[in-house]
């Protein structure tokens, strides 16, 4: 087996990730004190939302966005419905979990279940309140779109993969009067979502959500990691400037090989 | 047991699926890969059963209880079953003439219309932002003035014909706003592979079920 041709730096680099990444973590364990995370507005204001909802007696909007389930984002929208889910649990508040893609869904409704479940109020757990939409991107807005203006929750939680639809959702939910905090990486969607929401997770802080609501020193210790491969990406941009200016391709072709 | 049996699956297929794109040369790998793609297919292929029987019970629900608006619940489960029934019963393939004219002249027209509402969405999101509430809004505001006029005949013809707006507009494109968008990609790039190895590691559960509190 050889390493197909224009991966090799790449999978280098994932191994050297995946190294540092392992060692921050045994670090953790180990007991070694892990540095402060600095502070995420938009993960602070989740207790702030779903309190309001309790006050109100409205319900909270859950979208994991329109991405598979072997997106990242999605993945990491899970973890924020996990903390989500019990906290609404906690308060007796009443969560709307939308999806769109059919894989997700079956997951988002166990994360709901399991959360009620872990907080001892497993029969306040409506199946009906984790809803497929649709598998059609605009069917789904469309649905999302009626659940705002009929149910009118009073918190509109967007964070994962989305696309055009992003603006759709979050410009409904400000016309319903809900509190709106949103998270994606995806960078074309990232100002729609700051224009129209009132707390905006951007691109890296979506992914540092579970370590940064569950306060797990482990998963903090992981976020270390991900600020060293910064700092390298950082080298390197100023390497290649200077290596681009004299036309030396060295950097260039070490990329992509 | 619940958490470490689908840790363990779900590290084993990792493993897999990252020799599988980086590496060849085995013919194992890659028909395991192949193999398991399918499967993936299967999977939704039923899951779509799912999503239809939790549609049916919410919908049905709101019928039978006749809740304030109980009408177009009844209208998308017809639309939804007739348009399954027809599918499997009449048409029988996604290139006959009549599946064609449905999707065609129906699903294509209105999703062209749920995206043509984004102009209003876009109008109303830019008058909120664009308010001179603080030194960052009015940045905004200026950015997108001159964004929007460097990008219209309008823009050159009240300079005189001179085409200094759509150049600052291409240059505020190609060098601040790429060099903003590349800062979050590397981010959210690392951000999305430390998660993908946090989950294939076994130390994020979070998909699993709970924050781990």
């Amino acid at each position: 087996m050889t390493i197909l041709k224009t991966y090799v730096f790449a999978f280098w680099v994932e191994m050297i990730f995946l190294a540092s990444l392992i060692t921050m973590i045994l670090r953790a364990r180990q007991g070694v004190k892990v540095p402060a995370v600095y502070k995420v507005a938009g993960l602070d204001a989740m207790d702030e939302a779903i309190g309001r909802c309790t006050e109100m007696g409205r319900p909270v909007h859950f979208s994991p966005g329109i991405g598979d389930v072997q997106n990242a984002q999605t993945l990491a929208a899970m973890s924020i419905l996990g903390y989500v889910a019990k906290q609404c649990a906690r308060y007796d508040t009443d969560l709307i979990a939308t999806n769109r893609n059919i894989i997700v869904y079956p997951i988002s409704e166990e994360i709901v279940k399991q959360a009620y479940s872990e907080v001892g109020k497993p029969d306040n757990f409506k199946i009906e309140n984790v809803r497929w939409i649709s598998d059609d991107q605009f069917a789904y807005a469309t649905g999302v779109t009626g659940i705002m203006y009929r149910e009118k929750p009073a918190a509109n939680i967007l964070v994962g993969a989305f696309w055009a639809e992003s603006l759709i959702f979050a410009e409904v939910g400000a016309n319903a009067g809900a509190i709106q905090i949103s998270g994606t990486a995806n960078t074309h969607q990232i100002p729609f979502f700051v224009a129209a929401c009132d707390y905006c997770l951007i691109g890296e802080e979506l992914y540092a959500a579970s370590a940064y609501l569950s306060k797990e020193p482990v998963l903090l210790g992981s976020l270390v990691a991900q600020d060293w491969g910064k700092m390298v990406g950082v080298i390197l941009i100023l390497v290649g400037t200077v290596l681009a200016s004299v036309k030396n391709p060295w950097l260039k072709n070490l990329l992509s090989k | 047991m619940k958490k470490e049996v689908p840790m363990a699956i779900c590290f084993i297929l990792a493993v897999l699926y990252v020799v599988a794109n980086y590496f060849t040369g085995s013919k194992f790998i890659t028909t395991l890969k192949t193999t398991l793609d399918d499967w993936f297919l299967i999977v939704t292929a039923w899951a779509v059963l799912v999503g239809t029987v939790n549609l049916t019970q919410i919908h049905g629900r709101r019928i039978r209880a006749k809740r304030e608006g109980y009408v177009f619940s009844a209208w998308l489960l017809a639309c939804l079953y007739g348009m399954m029934l027809v599918s499997i019963l009449i048409f029988r393939s996604a290139n006959a003439i009549g599946w064609k004219f449905m999707y065609n002249q129906l699903i294509a027209p209105m999703n062209a219309t749920v995206y043509a509402t984004l102009v209003f969405y876009i109008g109303s999101a830019a008058y909120r932002s664009f308010r001179m509430r603080s030194l960052e809004a009015t940045i905004l505001l200026v950015t997108a003035v001159v964004m929007m006029l460097g990008r219209v005949p309008l823009g050159r013809m009240l300079l005189g014909g001179r085409p200094y707006l759509g150049q600052m507009a291409d240059w505020i494109l190609s060098v601040p706003n790429s060099a903003g968008m590349r800062g979050i990609q590397i981010g959210a790039c690392l951000g999305g592979l430390a998660t993908a190895l946090r989950i294939m590691l076994g130390i994020e559960r979070g998909h699993l079920g709970g924050t781990g509190e």
